[in-house]
């Protein structure tokens, strides 16, 4: 009895697709989420909770850099739908916006806990291909996944909860999420 | 046979073709019996490339070991001397295995026939592009110098395409085989390769939508080239290479053409704003 085992070449083609989903996928997420705090600010700025959202929007800034670099780095395909979710995003961010500053967090607490989940179980993927290689990119991933859920945070405590419509808003921008986080990782 | 492993095992039996799958059976059979069995020693093993093969659920998987992938290898280099006589198809693999010594049933390993040589003197060419550029790279930075874009290019799809030309005789019957709606997926892959590595060579930093735009058009170019080669009669196929880089410039024209055209409409939408904020002036509007 002979035992199939995958090869080599099959095993590194395995890990670079992987890679490349991951690097893919979180670039366009950090593009969508940099246009819709951008969004958020196009309505906020001026009001209070304008600076805290800019701060948040440097954050994810630092993020995509990191992402714009890797993507060159490791040959990554970029999506081809960033310009939809340049688009999108900012609809989102002023949309939200638009229902007032509780509005504008509930979104940002919906996102993020989306974020921050798939992080996790890119770490997870990481983990279970090779923990050693993959160091560096894990410890990238889990300080980002550290700030976003400092951002979740932030917003639950800005009141994001008391946003009209809170549960059905947050899962309906979950849902879309999740779906756009599908597409990125394919197309 | 275990129904868990059962759920993973038809993509990757449909992938290894009639050969392939036939050991795939037996060897998965074993496996099997040894997972569920008493092969705990090897259990370990077989958990983790389960656990990769777990991973890819959409995409095809290629369950090939190395050994049967080198005897691949080896019979479809084997083949290529034979395309000028039988064309890009079966024969040629059979004659190509026959020389080696092997059977001539070993074509059941190769389901496409004919588009898995072409697929392999396409692949094998593009490896030998990536080290042409790689080399070409090198040198230039030992020279100090920087990469001229436009030079390199030409030279990178010239380098490419003249590595049909031995086959030119049958190269219309391989572009035509790769045309086929099987093998489309295939052929959209290589040209991918071509391009993304020239431009990758080139020093392309880019990390947005023009990622696609840069490499689209010089697919386009590419492939207009090939076309224009197989019919080209000229000596050395100097026409060819004349072709190429009118259709390089055409390219650079039209990125300036873009340029151009932003920058129009950047200064016509500057203009009807101000057309407007004026008309509101005259009629007394500006008080608002």
């Amino acid at each position: 009895m002979s035992i199939r085992r995958i090869s080599q070449r099959a095993k590194d083609e395995k890990t670079r697709k992987l890679l490349s989903r991951i690097i893919r996928v979180d670039q366009a997420g950090e593009l969508g989420a940099d246009r819709i705090y951008a969004g958020q600010i196009a309505v906020l700025g001026n009001t209070p909770v304008g600076p805290i959202i800019q701060e948040m929007k440097e954050q994810e800034q630092e993020h995509l850099e990191t992402f714009n670099k890797l993507i060159v780095e490791k040959r990554v395909r970029p999506t081809a739908l960033l310009p939809l979710w340049n688009i999108a995003g900012f609809a989102l961010g002023a949309g939200t916006a638009l229902l007032g500053k509780e509005g504008a967090m509930a979104c940002t607490v919906a996102v993020e806990s989306v974020i921050g989940e798939h992080y996790n179980s890119q770490i997870r993927d990481l983990m279970e291909d090779d923990p050693e290689k993959h160091k560096e990119l894990i410890k990238k991933l889990s300080k980002f996944r550290d700030d976003e859920l400092h951002h979740h945070d932030t917003g639950l405590e800005h009141d994001a909860e008391k946003a009209p419509m809170y549960d059905a808003l947050s899962q309906v921008i979950k849902v879309g999420c999740i779906g756009a986080i599908w597409l990125s990782e394919r197309i | 046979m275990s129904t868990s492993t059962g759920d993973r095992n038809p993509p990757q039996d449909t992938s290894s073709g009639p050969g392939g799958s036939a050991s795939s059976q037996t060897s998965n059979g074993g496996y099997n019996t040894q997972r569920t069995g008493q092969g705990a020693q090897y259990s370990d093993e077989l958990d983790n490339s389960e656990d990769l093969v777990s991973e890819v659920e959409e995409e095809e998987m290629p369950e090939e070991t190395e050994e049967e992938y080198q005897t691949k290898q080896a019979v479809l280099k084997a083949s290529l001397p034979f395309v000028h006589q039988y064309g890009w198809t079966k024969k040629a693999i059979v004659a190509g295995a026959e020389s080696l010594g092997m059977p001539s049933m070993v074509h059941g390993m190769f389901p496409r026939g004919g588009a898995e040589l072409v697929f392999y003197f396409y692949e094998e060419s593009n490896k030998e592009l990536e080290s042409f550029l790689k080399q070409k790279v090198t040198e230039l930075k030992e020279k100090d110098e920087k990469i001229k874009t436009g030079p390199f290019i030409h030279d990178a799809i010239e380098t490419r395409l003249r590595m049909i030309i031995p086959y030119i005789d049958k190269w219309p019957q391989a572009m035509a085989i790769q045309t086929l709606p099987q093998n489309a997926v295939q052929s959209w892959t290589n040209l991918s390769r071509v391009v993304d590595d020239i431009w990758f060579y080139a020093g392309d930093k880019s990390n947005d939508f023009n990622w696609y735009t840069k490499r689209g058009s010089l697919a386009a170019v590419y492939k207009s080239t090939e076309i224009y080669l197989i019919q080209d009669r000229s000596e050395d196929y100097t026409d060819t290479w004349n072709f190429l880089e009118n259709r390089l410039e055409d390219v650079v024209s039209a990125g300036h053409l873009a340029r151009n055209l932003q920058e129009t409409n950047t200064v016509l939408s500057e203009g009807a704003k101000g057309f407007c904020v004026m008309t509101r002036n005259l009629l007394g509007m500006n008080n608002r």
